[in-house]
């Protein structure tokens, strides 16, 4: 059931943004709708008595994905599908695309975003990972001031980030990387298709001979949220790749993980499976 | 033998296709009838509770509240069952699981009905919760129903032979506990129905996702006090069932009339995915050991079965699901000695009743899995001990009956899957393999964190295997109750007809196959035949629409209606040709002709309005009885079934075995459901069964905490999407039967109950493990064990 | 309350409903388009496809004021002038209908695949309707009428 509300479709970002600013209520944005109208179809804490929805759907700005010299930027409501036909996208972020691909299915994607993703932060959010390891940056916005931070840093917990209820992510910027970096994504559901994940991962390169020079980590559903993983990252810096060096990475990061957060219900079957699949994963990558 | 049939065995498009595929086809929800009201449950959040009072005081004189209705407005009987009476149509006395109803608010908007039901005060005092079926027959258990003395719904005992003996004389002995999982239909329709009172004295018409309408209508009688006749249900078109929309549509029908006759206005009532999950009943979860004795020969020599199967709070079908499982639980094998006890409890869980396989999926898995074990441990393969053990024309039953009177062509159906799919190369180089390799990765709970060692190189993650699984059922009904069907075919004077079997549409395509059976036999147009709504006021009882009975039964009545009106019409013309009684008439291409004299032809309509004419009646009701079968309760032996159907099913699977992942990438499935009537409808069955079979080996599962499902809605519970399942390779042989409409008997069923057993052998080929417990998802793999939370919190809530 | 125009159908249309309406809803109850059904209410089981600007999409994920100025194709758009849709022609040719409740929606994402990419494989038709559940066929007759549609 959803309660009575007021909706509002703005065609520029200065109009979301003024919308957002209405004083004294509850005002959110609707993007795909794939999280908020489900969330408030259940009856969902996270959606409850909103007064204004405020529908981003008419605004054409945050609808491009461009390059520049330095970045990739997509706009602040790109959906799954404009992200996976997009030819930018397809060329220069491979581990994003491939997520997005497994995310629900067709009917979310022509409507789920990217951003819409990352704000709800759910732990097994798919695209998460894949931004981590891109060092993804995000611009927002509010009436009176923006501001850009890492997305990493804008993730704060599970479904809780950095978002004030005033603001608009309006783009995701992707740094170019300036040396060739290898990479790949994985995904663990239950079934082939439509399935929230169990484990996902992303991993990103540079390998110079036999050795590592520079390694991106990044987790998602076996971590509160997505997560990069610094410490084993520099570990893995510089040191020469071998059967034995990924099998210990692996281990390293199931270690990491459980002193972080203790041991749940899935702990049992996600903790050794993560150690299996991350080393296939990194076997892949630096084959 | 085999007929020059026109359409029989030919693909023939849908009956009811053209309204299906425009959205036209009107589903219960579909229906608005003007000033309906709608209603919205009451319920208590616990699994087991003695109701105290019930305080509605702040929402009494809401303009919202038209009424509430509860069981002190029922007029006849409070609660229901078809042998049991221990559901009630609204909760009165006490809670027995978390889907009951206590009441009912019916008004206009359904939005501020849910805003009002927060507002009721339920004074309830929590019992102990039953949740665990092994449990529920212990001294100290909670008792459900303080009626009846413990929790015991049905015990069937099966005893032939001298099991004790058996086991003396056996080379070996395996004794295994398996056990199966709570399982959603997942019909995708959700329930709905409208109960509308007629005008004056003709009573309620209801009209929903029934499956079974005149179930339903003795329902309603009987919770209204009223005639039969008074009540008329009318099924609309059906949104899938697979046994599902049964007792749960009784009930709200019976709720809807009640409603309608307190407020004088029609009532509505729409589930929604969470209520529906939460208050149909589901597939029996079961519990079953089994001791099995057999020789270095391979020949089995006793099995001792006990079973106990999870009713939930209500016997609903147990005693008839159950007793399916006595039957059939040693298999398609010759065993002379067997010791079965089969028992149905009661416990705070959701209630368990009819589900596609009824009683069969379960006992499958476990016999299957049995047999192959003994296949490795004799170094057989898995064909071979089936061969020594399976059944052949005039083998005995566990049942003692003597299987005749029809091909029993059990091993010629595995033959042909095993040619199809060189199943005993491959199955032979998979373990060898799989054995010369590391052995399967297995987590070590105690040590979560891996060695060097037991990485697992990527070139060895997946393995494949490949198993197969055969059973026999038998057809129809049996011995659990009166086995007859009706049909109506009315011919019009222009060669049309109307056309209905007291038997129902569930989306499985019967209006095809009985106006296949119809234009067989009297050659006319398919498209000149208009399948009747289906309506208690128009056909006569003919028993549930179950056990893959609708061609064996229905068809037979179809037959035997469309016959009579064959020789009514001959009756009318050989005369006029001056043909004597014996000469033969030949029905065809829309025309009838003297075979001998092809000068001697007349349209088919013409006839017709020959016969009407004349003044005969061209409208008659066509029945079928099952032949009598028998039953010694306290001995489980008799003639449970007048004939049989057999099937075999292969899985050809690849094992992620670092994930648990299971592809499924081949199954051929083998049956013989007699003469296939409706080839494409055949074939859907084929493959819609078994994608479901598939989904009950590997990732359905209604799990509970405290009796309460889980998973409620399609995001947890997964049934099969379109990318899960690979191949599915349907072949028929088609044996012959002295049975059913030219022999043709069932196939529903048969191609659901196979699959998860298949599944499960070829898992195990594939790993060298054996599992035990459905369904066979990523944590059974690797863990033997199922992981859940320890809560109900939705995640992303 | 507030008036809602789009284009339904091939047919421009104005309403009169509440924001907190989903366009399933006003299709259903208010427009008597029933050819939509709600399977799951949460974007699972593709019950309720419909094509929006040509994309399959959830209409119990959309809310009736997002359809504003937009294209809206609901399975009783389909056939045109009695005639019918050429997969709706292969959905029977193949028996790809059993009980007929996912039927609506599983046709309009085949037509939307179609639309964009007129010669599919197999694995691309079976991943445009991962989002339409079906409990009856085990998908294979709908697959063979989606790819028998490509060949004429």
């Amino acid at each position: 059931m959803i309660p009575e509300l007021q909706f509002s479709r703005p065609k520029t970002i200065r109009e979301a943004l003024n919308l957002l600013a209405t004083p004294g209520q509850n005002n959110r944005i609707l993007a795909g709708g794939t999280d908020v109208i489900t969330g408030i179809q259940m009856g969902s804490k996270r959606f409850s008595r909103i007064d204004l929805l405020i529908d981003i759907n008419q605004i054409p700005e945050l609808k491009t994905i461009t390059e520049n010299k330095a970045h990739i930027i997509i706009g602040g409501n790109v959906t799954f599908t404009e992200l996976i036909e997009n030819p930018i996208a397809r060329q220069k972020l491979p581990l994003l695309v491939k997520a997005a691909s497994t995310v629900g299915n067709l009917q979310i994607r022509n409507r789920a975003t990217l951003t819409g993703n990352f704000v709800n932060n759910a732990p097994c959010a798919d695209s998460v990972p894949p931004l981590l390891v891109y060092d993804a940056l995000i611009k927002i916005e509010s009436q009176n001031s923006g501001r850009e931070l890492p997305l990493q840093d804008f993730l704060t917990g599970t479904y809780k980030t950095l978002i004030k209820p005033n603001e608009l992510v309006t783009e995701i910027r992707i740094p170019k990387a300036d040396t060739e970096l290898r990479g790949d994504f994985y995904k663990l559901g239950r079934r082939k298709s439509v399935a929230i994940s169990r484990i996902s991962l992303a991993v990103l390169a540079q390998i110079e001979e036999d050795k590592i020079k520079e390694i991106r980590i990044a987790s998602g559903a076996v971590t509160p949220i997505g997560e990069r993983f610094p410490d084993l990252e520099k570990w893995a810096n510089g040191q020469k790749i071998s059967d034995e060096l990924l099998k210990l990475l692996a281990k390293k990061m199931a270690e990491k993980i459980t002193k972080a957060n203790g041991l749940r219900w899935s702990s049992t079957y996600k903790i050794p499976v993560l150690q299996q699949t991350f080393y296939q994963l990194l076997k892949k990558v630096t084959d | 033998m085999k007929k020059n049939f026109s359409l029989i065995g030919k693909n023939i498009i849908r009956q009811d296709g053209l309204e299906k595929v425009t959205g036209q086809a009107k589903f219960a929800d579909d229906y608005t009838f003007a000033n309906q009201l709608t209603a919205v449950m009451v319920r208590v959040p616990v699994a087991h509770a003695t109701i105290n009072a019930i305080d509605y005081a702040a929402i009494e004189n809401d303009p919202a509240l038209t009424a509430i209705v509860d069981a002190t407005d029922i007029p006849g009987a409070k609660k229901i069952g078809a042998i049991r009476q221990d559901q009630p149509i609204f909760a009165y006395d006490k809670i027995c699981t978390h889907g009951d109803v206590v009441a009912m608010l019916v008004g206009e908007s359904h939005d501020a009905l849910l805003a009002l039901r927060d507002k009721i005060k339920i004074d309830y005092t929590e019992l102990p919760v039953l949740s665990d079926r092994t449990k529920a027959l212990d001294k100290d258990a909670p008792i459900i129903h303080e009626q009846y003395e413990n929790n015991e719904i049905v015990h069937y005992p099966l005893r032939k032979g001298d099991v004790e003996t058996g086991f003396k004389n056996s080379d070996h002995i395996i004794e295994q506990t398996y056990t199966t999982p709570l399982i959603e239909h997942g019909y995708i329709e959700p329930e709905a129905v409208t109960a509308i009172l007629r005008e004056g004295n003709k009573g309620v018409q209801i009209i929903g996702s029934i499956q079974n309408p005149h179930t339903t209508q003795n329902v309603v009688a009987a919770v209204l006090g009223w005639p039969l006749a008074k009540v008329r249900i009318q099924q609309a078109e059906l949104g899938g069932s697979f046994g599902g929309k049964d007792d749960t549509m009784n009930v709200l029908s019976a709720r809807a009339a009640v409603a309608a006759l307190k407020t004088g206005r029609p009532v509505k009532i729409r589930y929604n995915r969470e209520d529906s999950i939460l208050e149909s009943y589901k597939r029996h979860p079961y519990t079953m050991h089994y001791k099995v004795g057999f020789n270095n020969d391979g020949k089995l020599q006793a099995m001792k079965i006990d079973i106990i199967a999870d009713g939930g709070a209500y016997s609903s079908m147990s005693p008839f699901v159950t007793w399916r499982t006595v039957v059939q639980a040693t298999g398609p094998y010759e065993v002379e000695n067997v010791w079965t006890d089969v028992r149905a409890v009661y416990t705070n869980n959701p209630y368990t009743g009819a589900f596609r396989g009824f009683g069969s999926p379960q006992p499958i898995f476990a016999q299957e899995s049995l047999m192959d074990e003994i296949a490795v441990r004799l170094n057989m393969t898995p064909d071979e001990i089936r061969r020594i053990n399976g059944f052949k024309a005039g083998s005995v039953t566990a049942s003692n009956q003597v299987l005749k009177d029809h091909d029993v062509n059990l091993l010629t159906v595995m033959d042909t899957a095993i040619e199809k799919s060189a199943f005993r190369k491959k199955w032979r180089a998979n373990r060898q393999n799989n054995l010369a390799k590391e052995k399967s990765f297995t987590i070590d709970e105690e040590n979560l964190f891996l060695n060097k060692d037991d990485f697992v190189d990527p070139q060895n993650v997946i393995k494949r295997g490949i198993g197969l699984a055969v059973s026999f059922r038998g057809s129809s009904l049996g011995a659990e109750g009166i086995d007859a069907a009706a049909a109506y075919l009315s011919v019009q004077k222009d060669g049309s007809a109307y056309l209905l079997c007291g038997l129902a549409e569930n989306g499985q395509g019967l209006r095809t196959t009985y106006s296949i059976i119809t234009a067989e036999v009297l050659g006319m147009d398919i498209e000149n035949i208009f399948y009747l709504e289906q309506d208690t006021g128009l056909i006569a009882d003919s028993g549930p629409t179950v056990a893959s009975r609708s061609t064996i039964m229905g068809g037979g009545a179809v037959k035997d209606a469309a016959d009579k009106i064959r020789k009514r019409l001959e009756d009318i013309l050989k005369p006029e040709w001056k043909l004597t009684d014996s000469d033969e008439l030949v029905f065809k291409n829309n025309k009838v002709q003297n075979p001998k004299n092809k000068s001697q032809e007349m349209r088919f309509g013409d006839l017709c309005k020959l016969a009407n004419s004349k003044g005969v009646s061209l409208s008659v009701i066509g029945w079928n009885k099952g032949p009598d079968v028998g039953w010694e309760e306290e001995t489980g032996q008799g003639d449970a079934y007048f004939t049989y159907v057999y099937g075999c099913q292969l899985a050809e699977v690849a094992v992620n075995t670092v994930t648990g992942e299971v592809a499924v990438e081949r199954i051929i499935a083998v049956h013989d459901p007699g003469t296939v009537i409706n080839k494409m409808g055949a074939e859907g069955q084929v493959y819609g069964g078994v994608t479901q079979g598939a989904g009950f080996g590997l990732w359905e599962e209604i799990s509970t905490h405290e009796g309460m499902p889980r998973e409620l809605n399609l995001d947890e519970y997964l049934v099969p999407t379109s990318k899960d399942i690979g191949e599915i390779i349907p072949i028929f042989v088609e044996g012959k039967d002295k049975y059913g409409p030219w022999g043709a008997k069932s196939l529903g069923e048969p191609t659901l109950e196979l699959t998860a057993a298949a599944i499960a052998n070829a898992i195990s080929n594939a790993t060298g493990k054996r599992f035990f417990n459905l369904p066979l998802n990523l944590e059974e793999l690797l863990l033997n064990r199922k992981l859940h939370k320890e809560d109900l919190q939705r995640g992303s809530l | 309350m507030p008036k809602i125009t789009f284009n339904l159908n091939n047919k421009d249309i104005t309403i009169t409903t509440a924001y907190n309406r989903r366009l399933l809803d006003v299709l259903r109850e208010e427009l008597g388009l029933t050819g939509t059904k709600e399977g799951c209410a949460i974007g699972e089981c593709g019950a309720c496809t419909v094509l929006l600007n040509d994309q399959a999409v959830n209409s119990c994920l959309l809310l009736i004021g997002q359809v504003e100025g937009q294209n809206v194709l609901t399975i009783e758009g389909l056939s045109t002038k009695g005639e019918l849709h050429p997969v709706q022609k292969k959905f029977l040719k193949h028996g790809a209908v059993q009980c007929g409740f996912c039927t609506p929606g599983m046709i309009l994402s085949a037509h939307a695949l179609l639309h964009k990419n007129p010669s599919p494989k197999e694995e691309e038709v079976k991943e445009a309707i991962t989002g339409n559940l079906c409990r009856c066929t085990g998908y294979k007759q709908i697959i063979d009428a989606v790819m028998d549609v490509t060949k004429g």
